[in-house]
C-alpha cells in the first residue's frame, strides 16, 4: 500500500491538470455567455417582461450553487469526522466549494435588476401587491429588498469565508506538511457545518420559498440540503470518472474510494426521498389549503409527469441501481447513476422554481436549456480555474496513507 | 484497571479502542467472568430489589387501570393524550441508540461501536418494551388489542390503514422484532463462548441451548457476516422509519405545534440524542462496576458525547425553526401556539426546561473536560433526558389549546399517571439488571476484530 | 465411510470423525486452510472466535446466497403489504376517511414499508440458521476439550473423515507442518448423539401445553353457546344510577321516574298553526302567505334569497333553472347514471303549485329531495318561498312588467344594436 504512496508523489503529471486548461476554461467562458445571452434573447422574444428567463436563470444559479454548497458540506463532514478514506478525493470536493465564490458572481444578475426595483421573481418586491395582501404585510419585517440583500450578502460573505479557509489551509499543507493544519480545519469545520446548516436554511427560504410567498414548509431547508448533496456527490464521482478518463489520479483514487461515494451516493439518495417523502405526505394528509396551494400547480399539466419522474428517477429507480455492491465498485456503471442523479437533481430545483411561472405545454423550453448549459460552461471554466495546475489530491495530508490503503471491508 | 487516556487527536494515527494488555483471552475473560460470577456483589441485588419494587409497583398500577378503565389517568376532553404517549414516545425514542449504534456505526465503520452496542441494543429492546407498554394498556380493553392486526373476523371489519396510529402499530412492532433478531443474531457467538466455557450442566444446557450448536466455523461466519451486514442496512432505514412514524401521529393532523413538516427527521434527531443519552447514564456506572475501563474506554464516552451534542444542535434547529416559520406563515393559529402559548402559557415552565436541557446543557460538551469526566457527563446526559420527556410533554399539551377557545382546557396528571411513568423506570431496570447478570454484556467476537492485531490476515 | 476408516476407528467401536487441528493465531489459521485446502481436501472446515479476515479466499467459499433471498423477501413484503391495503380498505371493507381515495398511495407507504423491512429481517434471520445448519444441538467436535476455546481465543482446522481424500496420517503430517501446535484424532461414541428422554419428555408437554389456547379458539369458533360470553370489566353493567322503572327510596312516592312539572308540553305540541308550520288549511295547500309573514318586507325576500344560495341553489341553481352546480357536476361524470336532476323551479308543473305546496316540498321533501325541516327554521322556509316566488316572477317577466324609464333604455339599446 506504501509504495503506491511513493509512487504518486513521484509522478505529478498524472496528478495535476495540464496548463491547456487556461486555454480551454477562456473558451468555455466565452462559449458560456453567448449561451446565456441567448437565453435572454429567447427570453425577450416571450414578451412576459424576462419572467421566464429570470426564473431559469434562478433554478441553474440554485442548482450549481448546490453542488458547491454540497462541496463545502463534505468538506467541512471530513475534517469534522476526522474520516481518513475520504482524503484522496477530497481535493476535487474542495474546488466544487471554492466554486461558491464563482456563484456570487452569478448571483449578481438576479440582485441588480431588484435594487433597480424589478419584482418579476419576488411578488412580494411590489408594494402593491404588498399592500393589497395583509399576510405579505404581516411577513414584510422579513420579506422586505434591504433585509433580503443584507441576508444574501451575509451568505455569501460567510460561504466565501468558509471556502477560502479551506482552501488556502489544504494548499498550504501541499507546500508544508504541516500536520497540525489538519488540526486547525477540523477546529473550524465545527461551526462552520453549524454556520453551514443556518444559511443553506435561510438562502432556501430567500431564494425559492419566498417564490411563493404565502407558502411555508419548515423542511424546505433541509429539502435543499438534502438535494444539494446528492448533486455534489454526483459531482464528485463525476469529475473523479473524468480525470481518471483522462489518466489522472489513476493510483490514489481507487475503487474503494468509488464504493464509498458510491454508498453515500445511495444513502442520500434515499434521505432525498425521506425528506420529500415527509413534505409531501404530511401537507397531503392534512390538506390544509394554506400548504397545498404549492403541490396543486405541480399537478397539473405537464407538471404532472415531471413530478411522477421524480418520484421514479430521483428514487426509486436509482434505488434499485445502486443498492448492489458491484454497481458501486464498476466506475462507468456509477458515472452513470451519478449523472442520472445530476440530472434529476437538476429537474427537482427546476420544479421547484419553474411551476411559479406559466407555461403551457413542455415544462422545459430552449431557454432552461440555454441557461443551464451557459451557466454550467462557466461554472466548468471555475472549476478548472481553481484547479489549475495545482495538485489534485491533498498530497502531504496526513491521512494520505489511510485513505490510499483503504479498503471496504 | 486504570483507563488510559485514548482521547487524543493526532492526524495520520488513530487511537487505539482497547486499551491495555488485552488479548483474545483476556477479553474472554474478563467479559464472561461477570455472567459467570457465583453470587453477584451486593450492590447488584439491592439495585435489583428496588427495580423489582418499583416494577411490583407499576404492576399493580396496571391491575387497577385495567379494573377500574382508564379514567384514573389525567387524560380528558381536550388532552385525549396525556401521560400515556408522552411516556410511550419518550421511551421510544430512548429505544433508538441500540440499533443505531449497532447499525449505522456499524455501515459507516465506526469500529468504536463493538464494545457498547450490545448493551445498548440490550438497552432498546427494554425500552420499546416499556413503550410499546403504554398504547397497550391505553385502550383499555388490553385483552382486545389483537383486535389492532389485520385478521379475518367475524366483524367483517378490517383496520383502517390510513390511519397513522396503525403505521405505528406495524412500525414499531417490526422494530421490536427485527431489534431484537438483531441482538440475538449478534450474541451467538457469545452465547457459544460462555456455553463452552460454563462448568455446570446446566449453565451449558441453557447457554446451548440459545447458541443454536454455534461452532465459529468459517463457513457459518461467512453467512453470518452477510447476514449481520444485511440486517444492519435494513435495521438503518427502519431507525429512521420508525420514529417518523411516531411523528407522523402528530404532523398529519392540522393540530397547531403538531403539523409542522419538520416533524419526521426532528422526531429521529430527538430520539437519538435521548437514546445517546441514555446509553450515557448506563455505560458510565456499568464499565466502572464490571470493571470494563480497557473495553469501554474514554474515546467511547468522547464519542458518544459528541453524537449528542450534534444532535442537540439539530434539536435546536428544529425548534428554531419552528419559531422562525410561525412568525413567517403568519397564520394566526400557529403564531399564538409556537410564540405565546408554548413559551409563556400554562406550560410555559415546561417548555423552558426543554430548551434549558436539550438545547442549551448539552453545549457544554463543546469543552474536552466536560467529554471526558464521568460525573459531568452523567449529569447531563440525566438532563437530557428530562429535557426530552419535557419536549413530548411540551408537545401533547399543544392539544389543550387548539382552534376554538371554547374546547381549550388543561391537562393535570392524577398520581397514577406519575406512577406508572417511574414504574416503567422499573420495568426497565429489572431487564437491563437481568441482562448484566446473565448474558455477554459486550460483544466479545466484535472487540476481537479491532484488536490490533485482529484484522491481519 | 468404513472404507476411509484408520485402524484406530476399527480398534474401537467409536466412529471416526476426523482430524482437528490447533493454531496459535490468525494468520496461521489462513495459511493453514489455504494448505489443507491444495491438498485437495474439500470437506473441512476453520474455526475462529470471530470472523477471519481473508478466510473466506483461502478455503475457497463461495459468496452466500443470502443477499438474493433478502430481496426476494423484500419484494414479497412489498406485494403483500400493498394488496393486503388494498383489499382491506378499498375493497372488502371501503370506508370514507376524511375523503382520503380508499386505495391512497401515500398513506400506504409507511406500512409497505415496514412490511418490506420485516420479511427482509426475518429471512436474513432464519436464512443465516437454515444456510448454517442451525440451530445443531450435537456436534462430534464438541467432544473435545480442547476445541470449547475455539469461541474463545483459539484458531481450528477440522477436516471430515468422510472427505474423498482423507487421509489421516498424511493429513497430520500436512497440518503440522502448517504450524499447528496440536492436532488430534476425533471420535464419536456411538451413543452419544443420543437427546437425554427427559428433553423429549419436555418437549412434548411444552408442545401439548402450546396447543391448548389455539384448540380452545378453534373449538369456540365452531360452536355456539347459550351464556353470553367472558365479561371481565363489568363497569358500563354496573353504573350508579336508578334504573328507570326502579323503586327509590330518595322520592316520597317512590318511584324513581319524576313526572313532568305541571302545564308541560310535549315538545312538537305547540306547533298547531297549520299554515304557518305545514302550508296546509285543512287537506288543502295554503295559497296564501301565513300572517306572521306579512306583510313582506325587502329584507324578508333578502333572508329568503341567501337561505336560498345556501341550501338550494346547489342543486337549483342560482336562479332556479335546475342547473347547481352538484347536478352539473353529476350529469358530467360518466360514472353517475342515476342521477335525476333537480326540476326547474321555472317549469308549468312547479309555477302553477300552491305555495303551501312549495313550503311543504321543502319542510318534507320530495322524490329525491330531502326535507329540510330540519335545518331551515319555518321563517326562513316561507322567506325562501317568498323568494322563489320571485325567482320565478323575474324568469318568466314580459316587457311591461318594467317600470317606463326602464324600458325606454333597453328599447334604446335594442335600436342601436
Amino acid at each position: 500500500m506504501h509504495t503506491r504512496l511513493t509512487s504518486t508523489r513521484g509522478d505529478r503529471e498524472s496528478i495535476s491538470l495540464p496548463d491547456s486548461v487556461l486555454r480551454m476554461s477562456r473558451i468555455l467562458i466565452v462559449v458560456g455567455v453567448l449561451l446565456l445571452l441567448l437565453a435572454v434573447v429567447f427570453g425577450l422574444l416571450r414578451g412576459d417582461g424576462l419572467s421566464y428567463f429570470y426564473h431559469a436563470y434562478l433554478v441553474n444559479f440554485c442548482f450549481f450553487l448546490s453542488l458547491s454548497l454540497g462541496g463545502l458540506f463534505f468538506v467541512a463532514l471530513q475534517h469534522a469526522s476526522r474520516a481518513g478514506w475520504s482524503v484522496a478525493v477530497r481535493r476535487v470536493a474542495e474546488i466544487l466549494a471554492a466554486n461558491t465564490l464563482l456563484m456570487a458572481l452569478l448571483f449578481l444578475p438576479i440582485l441588480v435588476p431588484l435594487l433597480f426595483g424589478s419584482s418579476v421573481l419576488y411578488k412580494w418586491l411590489d408594494p402593491d401587491v404588498v399592500r393589497a395582501d395583509a399576510i405579505l404585510a404581516g411577513k414584510s419585517a422579513y420579506l422586505n429588498l434591504p433585509f433580503f440583500v443584507t441576508r444574501a450578502v451575509a451568505f455569501f460573505a460567510v460561504w466565501g469565508a468558509l471556502v477560502w479557509y479551506f482552501w488556502r489551509r489544504s494548499l498550504e499543507q501541499d507546500e508544508t506538511g504541516d500536520a497540525s493544519l489538519t488540526l486547525r480545519m477540523e477546529r473550524v469545520s465545527y461551526p462552520a457545518l453549524l454556520v453551514f446548516a443556518v444559511t443553506i436554511t435561510f438562502a432556501a427560504v430567500d431564494w425559492i420559498m419566498s417564490l411563493t410567498p404565502h407558502w411555508y414548509s419548515t423542511i424546505f431547508g433541509v429539502y435543499y440540503f438534502s438535494g444539494a448533496v446528492v448533486g455534489c456527490l454526483a459531482a464528485v464521482i463525476l469529475i473523479l470518472t473524468g480525470l481518471q478518463r483522462t489518466g489522472r489520479l489513476l493510483e490514489s483514487v481507487t475503487v474503494e474510494h468509488y464504493h464509498e461515494l458510491g454508498k453515500l451516493l445511495f444513502a442520500f439518495t434515499i434521505f432525498w426521498g425521506y425528506i420529500a417523502f415527509s413534505q409531501y405526505l404530511l401537507i397531503w394528509y392534512a390538506n390544509i389549503p394554506e400548504e397545498t396551494t404549492w403541490y396543486l400547480p405541480r399537478q397539473r399539466g405537464g407538471w404532472v409527469a415531471v413530478s411522477l419522474i421524480l418520484l421514479f428517477g430521483h428514487l426509486l429507480i436509482p434505488f434499485v441501481g445502486l443498492i448492489s455492491r458491484e454497481a458501486k465498485r464498476r466506475p462507468a456503471i456509477l458515472a452513470f447513476w451519478a449523472a442520472w442523479l445530476l440530472v434529476m437533481h437538476w429537474l427537482d430545483v427546476h420544479y421547484l422554481i419553474m411551476p411559479n411561472v406559466e407555461i403551457i405545454g413542455l415544462p422545459v423550453g430552449p431557454i432552461d436549456v440555454f441557461c443551464l448549459f451557459g451557466m454550467g460552461l462557466l461554472y466548468l471554466a471555475g472549476f478548472l480555474l481553481w484547479a489549475g495546475s495545482r495538485p489534485l489530491t491533498p498530497m502531504r495530508d496526513p491521512r494520505l496513507g489511510e485513505s490510499l490503503g483503504f479498503e471496504n471491508s | 484497571m486504570t483507563a488510559v487516556d485514548n482521547t487524543f487527536n493526532l492526524p495520520g494515527q488513530r487511537a487505539p479502542l482497547v486499551t491495555g494488555k488485552a488479548d483474545y483471552a483476556t477479553i474472554t475473560q474478563d467479559v464472561c467472568a461477570i455472567a459467570e460470577q457465583h453470587r453477584p456483589p451486593r450492590s447488584w441485588y439491592i439495585a435489583f430489589a428496588v427495580s423489582v419494587a418499583t416494577l411490583g409497583v407499576l404492576g399493580a398500577a396496571i391491575v387497577y387501570l385495567i379494573t377500574t378503565g382508564i379514567g384514573v389517568w389525567g387524560n380528558n376532553s381536550p388532552a385525549f393524550w396525556g401521560f400515556d404517549i408522552v411516556n410511550f414516545v419518550f421511551w421510544v425514542g430512548i429505544g433508538h441508540a441500540g440499533t443505531l449504534i449497532s447499525a449505522i456505526l456499524f455501515l459507516f465503520r465506526q469500529q468504536w461501536r463493538t464494545s457498547i452496542n450490545r448493551m445498548a441494543e440490550a438497552m432498546t429492546i427494554f425500552a420499546v418494551m416499556c413503550a410499546g407498554l403504554f398504547p397497550a394498556i391505553h385502550v383499555g380493553r388490553v385483552w382486545l388489542i389483537y383486535w389492532l392486526a389485520p385478521y379475518p373476523n367475524w366483524l367483517a371489519m378490517w383496520p383502517n390503514f390510513r390511519s397513522p396510529l396503525l403505521w405505528d402499530v406495524f412500525a414499531v412492532s417490526t422494530y421490536a422484532t427485527v431489534s431484537a433478531l438483531f441482538w440475538y443474531l449478534g450474541m451467538i457467538p457469545d452465547l457459544a463462548t460462555l456455553r463452552d466455557r460454563a462448568q455446570t450442566p446446566i449453565r451449558r444446557m441453557a447457554y446451548g441451548l440459545f447458541a443454536l450448536g454455534w461452532t465459529g466455523s468459517a463457513r457459518a461466519w461467512h453467512h453470518y457476516e452477510r447476514a449481520y451486514l444485511l440486517l444492519a442496512a435494513l435495521a438503518t432505514p427502519l431507525v429512521l422509519s420508525v420514529h417518523s412514524v411516531v411523528s407522523f401521529d402528530f404532523a398529519v393532523s392540522q393540530v397547531p405545534g403538531w403539523h409542522t413538516t419538520v416533524f419526521p427527521p426532528y422526531f429521529v434527531a430527538g430520539a437519538i440524542f435521548s437514546g445517546f443519552a441514555m446509553v450515557i447514564t448506563l455505560a458510565v456506572p456499568a464499565r466502572a462496576y464490571f470493571g470494563l475501563k480497557h473495553l469501554i474506554t474514554p474515546r467511547h464516552l468522547e464519542n458518544i458525547c459528541k453524537v449528542i451534542l450534534v444532535t442537540s444542535l439539530m434539536v435546536g434547529y428544529a425548534y428554531s425553526i419552528e419559531l422562525f416559520t410561525a412568525w413567517y406563515s403568519q397564520n394566526p393559529y400557529e403564531s399564538f401556539l409556537f410564540l405565546g402559548n408554548r413559551p409563556f402559557g400554562p406550560y410555559g415552565v415546561f417548555y423552558w426546561i426543554m430548551v434549558t436541557c436539550n438545547v442549551v446543557i448539552p453545549q457544554l460538551f463543546w469543552f474536552k473536560k466536560c467529554r471526558t469526566t464521568a460525573w459531568i457527563m452523567v449529569v447531563i446526559a440525566i438532563l437530557v433526558n428530562v429535557g426530552m420527556w419535557m419536549e413530548r410533554f411540551v408537545i401533547m399539551m399543544s392539544l389543550t389549546r387548539d382552534f376554538l377557545p371554547s374546547s381549550w382546557g388543561l391537562f393535570i396528571p392524577t398520581p397514577i399517571d406519575i406512577v406508572m411513568f417511574i414504574g416503567s423506570f422499573g420495568l426497565f431496570f429489572t431487564l437491563f439488571l437481568l441482562f448484566c447478570r446473565y448474558l455477554p454484556v459486550v460483544a466479545m467476537a466484535e472487540v476481537k476484530t479491532v484488536l490490533p492485531h485482529g484484522h491481519q490476515p | 465411510m468404513t472404507a476411509h476408516a484408520t485402524p484406530a476407528a476399527e480398534e474401537s467401536s467409536e466412529r471416526l470423525c476426523g482430524l482437528l487441528a490447533e493454531f496459535a493465531d490468525a494468520p496461521a489459521l489462513v495459511e493453514a486452510a489455504r494448505t489443507v485446502r491444495e491438498a485437495g481436501i474439500r470437506r473441512f472446515d476453520s474455526h475462529s472466535p470471530f470472523p477471519v479476515h481473508g478466510i473466506d479466499g483461502a478455503m475457497g467459499i463461495r459468496p452466500t446466497v443470502l443477499p438474493w433471498l433478502v430481496m426476494g423477501a423484500g419484494v414479497a413484503g412489498a406485494i403483500v403489504a400493498l394488496v393486503m391495503q388494498w383489499w382491506t380498505n378499498a375493497v372488502d371493507y371501503p370506508l370514507n376517511i376524511s375523503g382520503k381515495p380508499l386505495f391512497s398511495l401515500p398513506a400506504n407507504i409507511p406500512v409497505t414499508f415496514e412490511l418490506i423491512i420485516l420479511f427482509s429481517a426475518l429471512t436474513a434471520f432464519f436464512g443465516v440458521l437454515a444456510l448454517n445448519g442451525l440451530p445443531r444441538f450435537h456436534d462430534p467436535l464438541s467432544q473435545s476439550e480442547r476445541f470449547r476455546r475455539a469461541t474463545a481465543d483459539r484458531f481450528f482446522i477440522s477436516i471430515d473423515a468422510r472427505d474423498a481424500a482423507f487421509d489421516a496420517t498424511r493429513l497430520r503430517g500436512l497440518l503440522e507442518g502448517a504450524g499447528a501446535t496440536a492436532v488430534e484424532t476425533v471420535y464419536e461414541a456411538p451413543t452419544a448423539a443420543q437427546i437425554p428422554p427427559v428433553i423429549y419428555l419436555a418437549g412434548i408437554v411444552v408442545v401439548s401445553l402450546a396447543l391448548i389456547p389455539p384448540l380452545w379458539i378453534a373449538k369456540d369458533r365452531r360452536s355456539t353457546s347459550d351464556t353470553p360470553r367472558m365479561h371481565p370489566v363489568r363497569d358500563m353493567d354496573d353504573q350508579p344510577r336508578f334504573q328507570p322503572q326502579a323503586d327509590t327510596p330518595l322520592f316520597a312516592n317512590g318511584q324513581t321516574m319524576r313526572l313532568p312539572v305541571p302545564g308541560t308540553i310535549a315538545s312538537g305540541d305547540l306547533r298547531d298553526d297549520d299554515h304557518f308550520f305545514r302550508g296546509t288549511e285543512g287537506e288543502q295547500f295554503v295559497t296564501t302567505l301565513p300572517p306572521q309573514v306579512q306583510p313582506v318586507t325587502l329584507a324578508f325576500v333578502q333572508r329568503g334569497r341567501e337561505r336560498y344560495d345556501v341550501y338550494c341553489a346547489p342543486c337549483h341553481g342560482l336562479a332556479g333553472a335546475g342547473d347547481g352546480i352538484t347536478s352539473v357536476r353529476a350529469l358530467a361524470r360518466p360514472d353517475s347514471p342515476g342521477w335525476v336532476p333537480p326540476l326547474s323551479l321555472h317549469s308549468l308543473g312547479v309555477r302553477e303549485q300552491p305555495i303551501g305546496k312549495i313550503f311543504n316540498s321543502i319542510t318534507n321533501g320530495i322524490r329525491t329531495m330531502p326535507a329540510y325541516n330540519a335545518q331551515i327554521p319555518p321563517q326562513d322556509r316561507w322567506a325562501i318561498v317568498v323568494y322563489v316566488l320571485a325567482l320565478q316572477r323575474s324568469q318568466n317577466a314580459v316587457l311591461d312588467d318594467l317600470p317606463p324609464e326602464e324600458r325606454e333604455k333597453l328599447e334604446l339599446r335594442d335600436f342601436r344594436n
